[in-house]
């Protein structure tokens, strides 16, 4: 073979050392502040979160309804399906000051909301 | 109701379509190299669109359990883990290629290929067809949304197939070196794209840190306008991308532009692939 396996080790290696220093990151999220948004009947509540700016928040998202749907930002790079009367949770921010407004990717008509930072 | 089935199932399976249809690119270029020489079959596409609709519809029953794992962030680490034994196997199928039968052990090479092939449509497939699956089941619980969902799912689903078809024949009716060439840039988008969305879900899960915005393009080209979406299907688009995303983009494109086979394709002297395929 002309292609070596110390070239693979060395692919190996540049694959997974960055994936490895992932676990010691994971646990550096201490008193973060959570916000509760609840989805019922295709609905946010509350439909607007108003957040601290620039600092890091959890949001935990609740789907009351039976049917499943997803959390979706453009302008806050986010995306994330919640199953029926399932419960995630996802992280936003830092956020500049402003208006982020997000939506439920299965019924956008109705289920709306925006997050302010102040 | 319609118009968002067609548009949400449209972008699910544009993803899967493009990587499929760069892969039976490559598939059907190889085959031009080799003389058909080798193992590589056609029948690999069969494999990974079968066992990646079993999968998906695995994953879709699993999603409620996998979303409460590690702290309710499991979907994004599960996604995240599937893009990288994907960029994984897009990177093997790089590495080990054969261009001629002058490289030493073309079959067990070929064979590699085709395994990788399999592996790369089936997860691709897994992701995106549990999420449409998720969305049909559930709207199918509604028997108003059950006639337009449908159809609206059924049209997206052809427009994103005919986009993958149209893709392929483009392609592979190019002359060869530039038909490889043009897959081969597909591809470094592909892995690219994989990559920034895996900083994207794991910063999303603060599995990885915060880094600040690089740009904002979104009164150039909004994420919402068609453009936007087609954009972000076929290469990732963003109109404000994290510098860990850009950071990633870019490594995923190096991780395919250093490869074996897009160097040799690329430099101007692939001499035996040119006498084979001419």
């Amino acid at each position: 073979m002309s292609i070596s396996r110390s070239r693979f080790s060395g692919l190996l290696a540049r694959v997974c050392l960055p994936l490895s220093l992932l676990g010691g990151v994971s646990q550096a999220s201490g008193a973060v502040p959570e916000i509760e948004l609840i989805i019922k009947d295709h609905l946010f509540f509350p439909a607007t979160i108003e957040i601290p700016a620039r600092q890091k928040v959890r949001v935990r998202i609740i789907n009351q309804d039976p049917s499943p749907e997803e959390f979706e930002s453009f302008e806050l790079n986010r995306e994330k399906l919640v199953v029926g009367y399932g419960e995630v949770v996802i992280f936003i921010g830092p956020l500049e000051p402003g208006e982020y407004p997000f939506f439920g990717e299965f019924y956008p008509k109705t289920a709306q909301g925006v997050v302010i930072a102040k | 109701m319609f118009l968002n089935a067609v548009v949400l199932v449209l972008q699910e399976i544009l993803e899967a379509a493009l990587l499929l249809s760069v892969m039976l690119v490559f598939t059907r270029l190889f085959h031009l190299v080799w003389q058909q020489n080798f193992l590589l079959r056609d029948s690999w596409v069969y494999y990974g669109i079968v066992l990646g609709g079993l999968g998906a519809g695995i994953y879709a029953q699993l999603t409620p359990q996998i979303s409460s794992w590690f702290d309710y962030v499991g979907q994004e680490v599960v996604n995240a883990g599937i893009h990288v034994v994907t960029l994984s196997l897009l990177t093997v199928l790089t590495f080990v290629a054969p261009l001629s039968h002058l490289d030493a052990k073309p079959y067990a090479r070929s064979r590699l290929v085709s395994l990788c092939m399999i592996g790369i449509v089936l997860l691709s497939i897994v992701r995106e067809g549990s999420e449409i699956m998720q969305y049909m089941g559930g709207i199918a619980s509604q028997p108003d949304n059950f006639t337009p969902v449908l159809f609206g799912g059924i049209i997206g689903a052809g427009i994103g197939v005919s986009t993958g078809i149209l893709l392929f024949y483009g392609i592979v009716n190019l002359q060869t070196r530039v038909a490889f060439r043009s897959a081969l840039i597909l591809l470094c988008l592909i892995a690219g794209n994989m990559a920034a969305q895996v900083a994207m879900l794991l910063n999303q899960a603060d599995w990885l840190p915060y880094t600040p915005v690089v740009w904002n393009s979104s009164n150039l080209i909004p994420e919402t306008s068609v453009f936007g979406h087609l954009l972000y299907a076929l290469i990732g688009y963003e109109a404000t991308p994290s510098l860990l995303q850009v950071c990633f983009y870019a490594a995923g494109i190096v991780l395919v532009g250093v490869s074996p086979l897009f160097r040799r394709i690329w430099s101007d002297k692939p001499k035996p692939m040119v006498q084979y395929a001419s």
